[in-house]
């Protein structure tokens, strides 16, 4: 598995900062979930061997961390907190508006490849419930207007 | 030395120790899982909590140190809800699947649910369906729904022989046991997962659904003849109609041996014993071919020929190739026959490299060893070896082919095969009179004027000397089949028909007069290799 | 709803007074310019970590993750005579549902908590410190990055800081989305690049933490005050607030309020004087019914106890916890049956699956709740969630067990009828339930 120019002396250096290599795997993992897409079984394998564990120890941790994708994700990735705060405000009045707009389920892709869209716990965003975390980046108060222009940017992007 | 109080009862523990530990020492039963004295302790059951006096919560007895003065509890109420909670949690989502399980009537789910457990399930709750009779590897099966989730397997694969197959995946109570997807769980130890877990998730292969423990006739020590190390284990039998069967072989605990693994070689490798190929019966070379006859007209022919070739050609034409996979008992009496009786220096039992002592050695860092027979140390020490002016192997061979050799007895070793590199073929067919035992037929044996069929380890009782110099018995479980007879009582007739006595031929009785010969063994007597227990004996010097 | 202005409404804010400060963005030159980072250079000049040690025992400072223990108390528990490295671990995995405190000072005010690592790391001993910080918090984490950038070229990290011979390393860990890994040893686990699953107890971090190292576990917000007290002295912290639970303390506030958010108030604020004069009080002209007074572990609070004081000892007194300082109100259409269902699911989805009693009970009190709030609840099912409760605390390696059953207990003892009803008429019996 061949991965960008850059990303492997990155890698030395994430290596390099701790005094065990062992605890460089969880943030190697999302570099390499950053740059594949997903943490393949190859991607497994190449990180198992890159700090000599075994596959089946990095994938028992990989498995572990709900940020982890050990499936093919879509280009962009919904989390939508499902706690108690968010759901007293309208989380799954949310949900069900998503999943109709996109004709998916929580936890599916779109046929298209755009669009997973994943439950989560709480977001620590409860201030200002319903929130959301779209690629990375939280958006609060979210109103099913609000998330339909939302897919609307994701969509033109 | 903590001395605490286990239910009232004291126990005095001979250094730093669990409670677990020091309460197995005293007898004590407190039930768990997850923990096993040869891998590291994770506490993560709960079956095993008890109460100590002073401590507000419950506390895990495998992973709590012994202190002096500690009094500990197992059986009051408050310990008996909490291990009766948690065999409700673990009853959950275990499938009703007793009926069609391996472990059924030697499990410990089911002995401590009886014991501890609760009568009846409170749970309408769907279980969690995972996959069933997964083949993980060429022995293992694993049957997720049944998992406990103990990890044993897991910590095993990794701490042991270090090889990782096996991982927990996801978490909670979708946490799940399995391989790397495209892996196989092909280490050399694969089979220790399934003495390991408590359940019936992990079973072998060649023991599925052959047989109820109950149906097991008592289970009989032995050690395992694959190799020099001599792993001690049980064998179970059953009793067929159509005869008895070894179903399986087990690790039995010895520290000092095998501490408490064997190789998977030496677990699965069993069923050529009841290979219907075996030799049953004596063969005698009948003009170019070989045809069965009774074993006592065999050895009567095997004897005339002999008393003629000493007369004709003297002591020195006769020779003896011993093996390694003898019993010292047997050993012993070979020397005795060819050395003492038959007076001839012509005696060995090394053909291969790694017999001598430097030879053998680890085969891997765990248990496996280069030398494939069991009793290579006891042949050694029993002097199977030629005189000052004897030959040894390739010397036999040699002399067989010039024609100095006229007689050899080849107990037990394949020569054709094993000796690529010298003239077997020719040397063997040059003989007089080739006497050759064996449990199959073979490359050697069509060679051989009379064919003695050999028993297996399993059907034998006597005592093997692993490498390390230490002295281990076997004992019988099979009955032999068809006319397979001991070395020993084939050389006992031919002494006798030789008019010579062989002496007593028991193994105990022969310890005797070993006990009584300068050599390793000298004062082991006959009281002394009887009080020899499963542990096995290493000799002072040894 | 507004009632008269308390005297807790004039708190001069301590933690969050940059909020006080347009345009403020958490550099590095702001933070000094308002303040900042006078704490260090004095402590690094004048006092001996073992003061510094005292004076953080002598403030009363308690953390604020959740456990509320005596952050001084940790420090001393490090064996001063240890060979071994010592470790600074900071907690930033802000996971308890409610709280969204951590994350706010994470992303503004990043320096406030550096200087409380560095102060910390000087007192324990500590040369190299790591930020845990909630994977989720992509923000928070670039933030952070950017503030470690700023400290190490101004000489505030790395070799002799500030010429005092003081050496620091500050590594920045990002988790992946586990609740369990606000656990401490959970933590430590996750931190040496493992599953996070708890560790039996003892040792304690402060003997055998991270790599066996002695090692000081810490909450984001419990550091942040550090600098302050060691600024202003323990004296003066001690005296703000009530006696035994000292110092100003953010409460995240959330649900059915007018104006959730977080609130820096001193812990004698009483729970009526947060929800109604803070945070608005309840909107839409709605009764309180229900309110969670320390995040989603602790046991559920009614209109009975509103005027406890949100310190721990006087929450612990009142049935529940200081916790994590989250405020989840909760008006009179919320579904009790429904937020026991959801509370629940939230701790088996979270059990990292060790400890047989959690793994199996947290999954079995969710298939009950959830079944009880589709309608098909039986009327033993009371009795029997609260043995499997009962079955579930006080056993394990870690308490997230115990978090997933005391709230349940709760939700019970309060509010019984409400459940058997539920039963009973196999539906919810709130005829109007508003709710998303």
């Amino acid at each position: 598995m061949m991965l960008a120019e850059g990303t492997h002396a990155r890698l030395d250096e994430l290596v390099s900062r701790y005094p065990e290599k062992r605890s460089a795997l969880i943030p190697i993992l999302h570099e390499v979930q950053a740059e594949v897409g997903y943490l393949s079984p190859e991607a497994v394998e190449w990180v198992a061997g890159y700090l000599g564990l075994s596959p089946a120890d990095v994938l028992s941790v990989a498995s572990f961390y709900d940020m982890f994708n050990l499936e093919p994700v879509g280009k962009h990735v919904i989390y939508v907190c499902q706690n108690l705060t968010c759901t007293l405000l309208g989380a799954e009045k949310l949900i069900r508006h998503l999943e109709a707009k996109l004709d998916i389920r929580m936890g599916e892709t779109t046929s298209d490849g755009k669009i997973t869209l994943k439950r989560m716990e709480c977001l620590a965003s409860c201030g200002a419930a319903p929130s959301i975390q779209v690629d990375g980046v939280y958006h609060h108060q979210v109103t099913p207007e609000r998330m339909d222009a939302l897919l609307d940017d994701l969509r033109r992007q | 030395m903590p001395t605490l109080k286990i239910n009232g009862v004291e126990v005095v523990t001979s250094r730093a120790t669990t409670i677990l530990e020091a309460a197995r020492s005293a007898g004590i039963e407190i039930p768990h899982y997850c923990y096993h004295p040869g891998l590291s302790i994770v506490g993560q059951c709960r079956m095993c909590q008890v109460e100590v006096e002073k401590m507000p919560k419950l506390a895990t007895a495998c992973n709590t140190p012994a202190a002096d003065g500690m009094v500990v509890v197992t059986n009051s109420p408050r310990v008996e809800k909490a291990r009766r909670a948690v065999l409700e949690f673990y009853l959950l989502n275990h499938p009703l699947d007793c009926p069609v399980c391996d472990r059924g009537g030697e499990c410990p789910l089911q002995d401590y649910t009886l014991k501890y457990g609760p009568g009846e399930s409170r749970s309408v709750e769907e279980k969690v369906h995972r996959m069933k009779h997964r083949v993980l590897g060429p022995h293992i099966v694993f049957d997720a729904e049944r998992c406990i989730l103990c990890t044993r397997c897991v910590r095993f694969c990794q701490e042991i022989p270090k090889t990782g197959e096996l991982g927990v995946f996801a978490r909670g109570d979708q946490s799940e046991i399995n391989l790397f997807p495209g892996r196989d769980l092909d280490n050399a130890y694969s089979g220790n997962v399934v003495d390991l877990c408590p359940v019936g998730a992990l079973t072998s292969r060649e023991y599925r659904f052959q047989s109820r423990p109950w149906d097991l006739v008592r289970p009989t020590q032995s050690v395992c003849p694959l190799c020099s190390r001599g792993c001690n284990v049980v064998l179970d039998v059953r009793h067929r109609q159509t005869g008895e069967e070894l179903l399986r072989i087990r690790p039995r605990e010895n520290q000092a041996v095998n501490r408490w693994w064997m190789c998977d070689e030496g677990r699965f490798t069993f069923a050529y014993l009841h290979d219907p190929h075996r030799l049953r019966s004596a063969l005698a070379r009948e003009g170019e071919s070989q045809t069965e006859m009774g074993l006592d007209d065999v050895l009567a022919r095997v004897a005339a020929d002999v008393g003629r070739i000493v007369q004709e050609h003297g002591q020195g034409s006769i020779g003896c190739i011993a093996s390694s996979r003898h019993t010292n008992e047997e050993l012993f009496l070979v020397r005795r026959f060819f050395r003492d009786i038959l007076r001839t220096p012509h005696l060995d039992h090394r053909v291969r490299p790694v017999q001598g002592p430097e030879g053998d050695t680890s085969e891997d860092a765990l248990l496996r060893r280069t030398d494939k027979t069991a009793n290579s140390r006891g042949a050694r020490d029993l002097a199977i070896l030629p005189d000052r002016d004897g030959m040894d192997t390739p010397g036999m061979i040699a002399a067989a082919r010039e024609g100095r050799l006229k007689a050899l007895f080849v107990f037990e070793e394949e020569l054709v095969r094993e000796l690529p590199d010298l003239p077997v073929r020719e040397a063997l067919g040059r003989l007089d009179l080739l006497v050759v035992s064996s449990m199959f037929p073979n490359d050697t044996t069509v060679l051989a004027h009379a064919v003695l069929p050999a028993l297996g380890f399993a059907e034998k009782a006597g005592s093997f000397t692993n490498f390390q110099g230490r002295i281990q018995k076997i004992h019988r479980a099979l009955t032999p089949p068809g006319a397979c007879c001991s070395l020993a009582d084939v050389l006992r007739e031919l002494a006798r028909r030789l008019g010579w006595d062989l002496g007593d031929i028991e193994p105990e009785r022969v310890w005797a007069t070993i006990g009584e010969q300068p050599g390793p063994y000298q004062g082991i007597g006959w009281t002394e290799w009887k009080a020899i227990g499963p542990e096995g004996l290493l000799p002072p010097g040894a | 709803m507004t009632c008269g202005v308390s005297e807790l409404m004039t708190f001069d804010k301590i933690l969050t007074r940059y909020q006080d400060i347009p345009g403020y963005a958490g550099t590095m030159e702001e933070y000094i310019a308002h303040g900042g980072y006078r704490a260090l250079p004095q402590v690094l000049k004048n006092m001996q970590p073992a003061e510094v040690i005292e004076a953080v025992k002598r403030s009363g400072l308690r953390g604020r993750g959740g456990a509320g223990f005596p952050c001084g108390l940790k420090w001393s528990f490090i064996p001063k005579d240890s060979t071994k490295p010592k470790y600074l671990v900071v907690n930033g995995d802000e996971s308890e549902p409610g709280t969204f405190k951590d994350r706010m000072l994470i992303e503004e005010e990043p320096h406030q908590i550096l200087e409380g690592v560095i102060l910390a790391s000087y007192a324990i001993g500590c040369r190299q410190a790591f930020l845990y910080c909630r994977g989720e918090f992509a923000h928070g984490a670039r933030v952070l990055r950017r503030a470690l950038d700023e400290a190490y070229a101004r000489g505030y990290l790395g070799q002799n800081i500030l010429g005092s011979g003081f050496d620091l390393e500050v590594i920045l860990h990002r988790g992946a989305g586990a609740y369990i890994c606000g656990e401490e040893t959970g933590l430590l686990e996750s931190l040496e690049g493992k599953r996070g699953q708890p560790r039996p107890k003892p040792p304690f971090p402060a003997i055998s933490g991270l790599y066996r190292c002695p090692t000081v576990v810490n909450n984001v917000e419990t550091l942040s005050n550090v600098p302050h007290i060691l600024l202003r002295g323990p004296e003066w912290y001690a005296a703000i607030g009530p006696v035994k639970s000292p110092g100003p303390r953010l409460f995240s506030v959330s649900g059915h309020v007018a104006r959730p958010g977080n609130y820096e108030l001193p812990m004698s604020v009483t729970l009526r004087e947060l929800i109604f004069e803070h945070a608005g009080g309840i909107p839409n002209g709605r009764r309180l019914k229900a309110v969670i007074p320390g995040g989603s572990s602790a046991p559920v609070l009614t209109d009975q106890h509103l005027d406890v004081a949100m310190d721990f000892d006087s929450l612990a007194a009142a049935g529940s916890m200081g916790g994590s300082g989250a405020v989840i109100v909760m008006d009179d259409s919320t579904c009790m049956v429904r937020v026991g269902e959801i509370v629940s699911r939230f701790y088996h989805h979270e059990s990292c699956g060790q400890c047989t009693q959690c793994r199996e009970g947290t999954a079995w009190l969710h298939k009950v709740l959830r079944r009880m709030e589709h309608g098909q609840g039986r009327k033993q099912d009371l009795d029997l969630l609260l043995d499997m409760c009962d079955n579930m605390k006080g056993k394990t390696i870690c308490v997230l067990s115990d978090a997933a059953a005391m709230p349940i207990e709760s939700y019970l003892k309060h509010f019984r009828d409400e459940f058997e009803r539920h039963v009973r008429e196999r539906a919810c019996p709130l005829a109007e339930r508003v709710e998303g």
